[in-house]
């Protein structure tokens, strides 16, 4: 009887039912219409919940890398002045610059290169040579003991007139601003997903437990209790929630490791850029992972709930 | 051509087909009303009333006992409320007045858990059996059991034998839609036995199979009474009663329960 159980269904449940929790004899009749509409919509709305939990920390990751990245790094800005001379301003800022703690280097761009910067919009014609074109100076910064930059700041104005400072802090948070953003509304997302899929649960739990009104009525004629039949119930939309779960998840999971793939391997072979791209990893395995748990968590508590519920109102 | 059982506690049982019909005429001149006992019984009614919503009542002041290994049947005419009082015992209805003990217990008093200690003392034969349609045979009879969180290997050779006793033992792996009305009315009857109640109610156990099946039925009912099991039986089915002589006969008529007391 079990193998005939087994194979009717699947492999699935034959695994599911070596679970202690999941391994009871089915009293609960299986309805396969509606069992398999209840997994299609749980696999979907996990599908595009792990997805968004994926987007989101993946977001997240690379907001921070790239802020880590724009504070270690400032810029000196050094604009022509009228009876000034630029290479002796540029000497005069550099030495400021190497004599104040906390910043491990200091690279003079030279003109060429800052005129290359320009191109964009003033083109490559020779005549940008006769341009007053600003000179820019980059700094590395030792993340571990930063320097004042305010103070930094005040005191190259002061000794050169025409310098400025910039310490991307604008834009650092815009970015922060950005990806806050992104997140409260990826949680916002996630939470209706989650509670989408528990009210889902609960409504295919109620109506089946009306229409399996009159098992129930026998169940409790033959001695049954209420949380023998509660555990009858759970079991089944239990299962029912963790497999659309992990079909759900399942495909965002392979879908995410595709786009990881896809990006690593652009044309078949290693991106060079990659270390400044969103990549998936392997945290975005495990947002991914803890979504279809709960996912599975979810479903088990809705219809427990739900089915103490129900069968107070039914007795 | 009567064929004679030996029966529990003395009784005597006679299956004569010729005798099938008997009119209640006989019955009715013995009716009278009940003059209850306390003592060791399973089933005791005091002026218990029911009624349904704000019409008349259905049951008005039935007082009777049940007492154990007794066997009793209930009569009346369709619609005289023979279900009606077996849900009252089953607690599917609770009354509307009077008292209800059930095994000792006084039901206005009990919680759930009390609710389903009683449930398990007692068998249950629904009318339209009542079994669980994506089970098969094997699994709707072992349902009490198994309720009970026994283990498989605890009770499958009793469930095995029960089966080929009412002579279901080809049909262990059928579902019931396959099963006909006689074979699941002895399924359900199987699955009243297995956990050997001290009380069965029978709600009319013989009203869809042809008299020779009801006659085997009945035969089991029997041999459970003889094993100390009180029973029952709800029918209309004056033939089916007077095959047991000496059985108690529990008549509703006008909304009233008369008890016919017998020489035994």
């Amino acid at each position: 009887m079990s193998e005939k159980r087994s194979l009717r269904y699947g492999i699935f449940g034959a695994i599911m039912r070596s679970i202690p929790l999941f391994g009871r004899d089915p009293l609960v009749a299986a309805d396969q219409v509606t069992d398999r509409a209840l997994v299609a919509v749980i696999a979907i709305l996990t599908f595009l919940a792990a997805l968004t939990a994926s987007a989101a920390q993946l977001t997240a990751v690379t907001a921070m890398r790239w802020q880590v990245m724009m504070a270690s790094e400032v810029t000196v800005q050094l604009k022509p002045q009228a009876g000034r001379s630029m290479d002796a301003d540029i000497v005069r800022a550099s030495d400021i610059l190497r004599g104040t703690g906390g910043i491990t280097s200091v690279k003079v761009l030279r003109r060429e290169e800052s005129a290359k910067l320009l191109e964009p919009w003033l083109g490559s014609a020779s005549s940008i040579e006769n341009l007053p074109i600003p000179r820019l100076i980059t700094v590395q910064i030792d993340t571990h003991k930063p320097p004042d930059l305010t103070s930094v700041g005040k005191m190259l104005s002061n000794a050169v007139p025409g310098a400025s400072l910039d310490d991307h802090r604008t834009w650092t948070k815009r970015l922060g601003h950005l990806s806050d953003l992104f997140l409260t509304t990826s949680f916002g997302a996630l939470l209706l997903v989650v509670m989408t899929t528990g009210l889902t649960i609960v409504f295919a739990t109620r109506g089946a437990m009306a229409g399996n009104r009159e098992i129930i009525e026998v169940l409790h004629f033959i001695g049954a209790d209420d949380r023998y039949i509660a555990g009858q119930f759970q079991s089944h939309f239990a299962v029912l929630g963790v497999r659309g779960g992990l079909l759900g998840g399942g495909a965002a999971l392979l879908l995410v490791l595709a786009l990881k793939l896809s990006i690593m391997f652009p044309d078949g072979l290693p991106f060079s850029g990659i270390s400044e791209m969103p990549i998936p990893d392997w945290q975005t395995v495990f947002v991914t992972f803890g979504v279809i748990m709960l996912v599975g968590i979810v479903a088990g508590l809705a219809s427990r709930i739900t089915v103490y519920r129900t069968i107070g109102m039914l007795a | 051509m009567a064929n004679q059982l030996s029966c529990c506690n003395g009784i005597e049982i006679s299956f004569d087909p010729h005798h099938a019909l008997t009119t209640l005429k006989k019955v009715e001149g013995s009716l009278q009303a009940f003059p209850y006992r306390s003592v060791g019984e399973l089933v005791r009614f005091e002026n218990v009333g029911l009624r349904y919503g704000v019409g008349a009542e259905t049951l008005t002041d039935v007082s009777f006992s049940i007492e154990p290994q007794s066997f009793q049947f209930l009569t009346g005419a369709s619609g005289t409320g023979k279900t009606t009082l077996l849900r009252l015992i089953m607690q599917a209805l609770k009354p509307t007045r009077g008292t209800v003990v059930l095994f000792g217990q006084d039901t206005s008093l009990l919680e759930k858990d009390g609710l389903t200690a009683l449930r398990r003392r007692m068998g249950i034969v629904f009318q339209d059996f009542r079994l669980l349609d994506h089970l098969t045979t094997y699994e709707n009879v072992a349902l009490p059991l198994k309720v009970q969180g026994r283990d498989e290997v605890t009770y499958r050779a009793e469930v095995t034998e029960l089966l080929n006793w009412v002579g279901l033992g080809e049909l262990i792996h059928a579902k019931p839609p396959i099963l006909s009305g006689g074979e699941k009315q002895r399924a359900s009857i199987a699955r009243a036995l297995v956990a050997q109640p001290e009380l069965l109610l029978a709600d009319e156990p013989t009203g869809n199979v042809d008299p020779s099946l009801a006659r085997r039925l009945l035969r089991l009912f029997v041999e459970m009474n003889r094993s100390g099991t009180a029973i029952l039986i709800a029918t209309h089915d004056l033939g089916l009663m007077d095959q047991i002589d000496g059985a108690r006969r529990l008549v509703l008529s006008d909304r009233r329960l008369y008890v016919e007391t017998t020489d035994v």
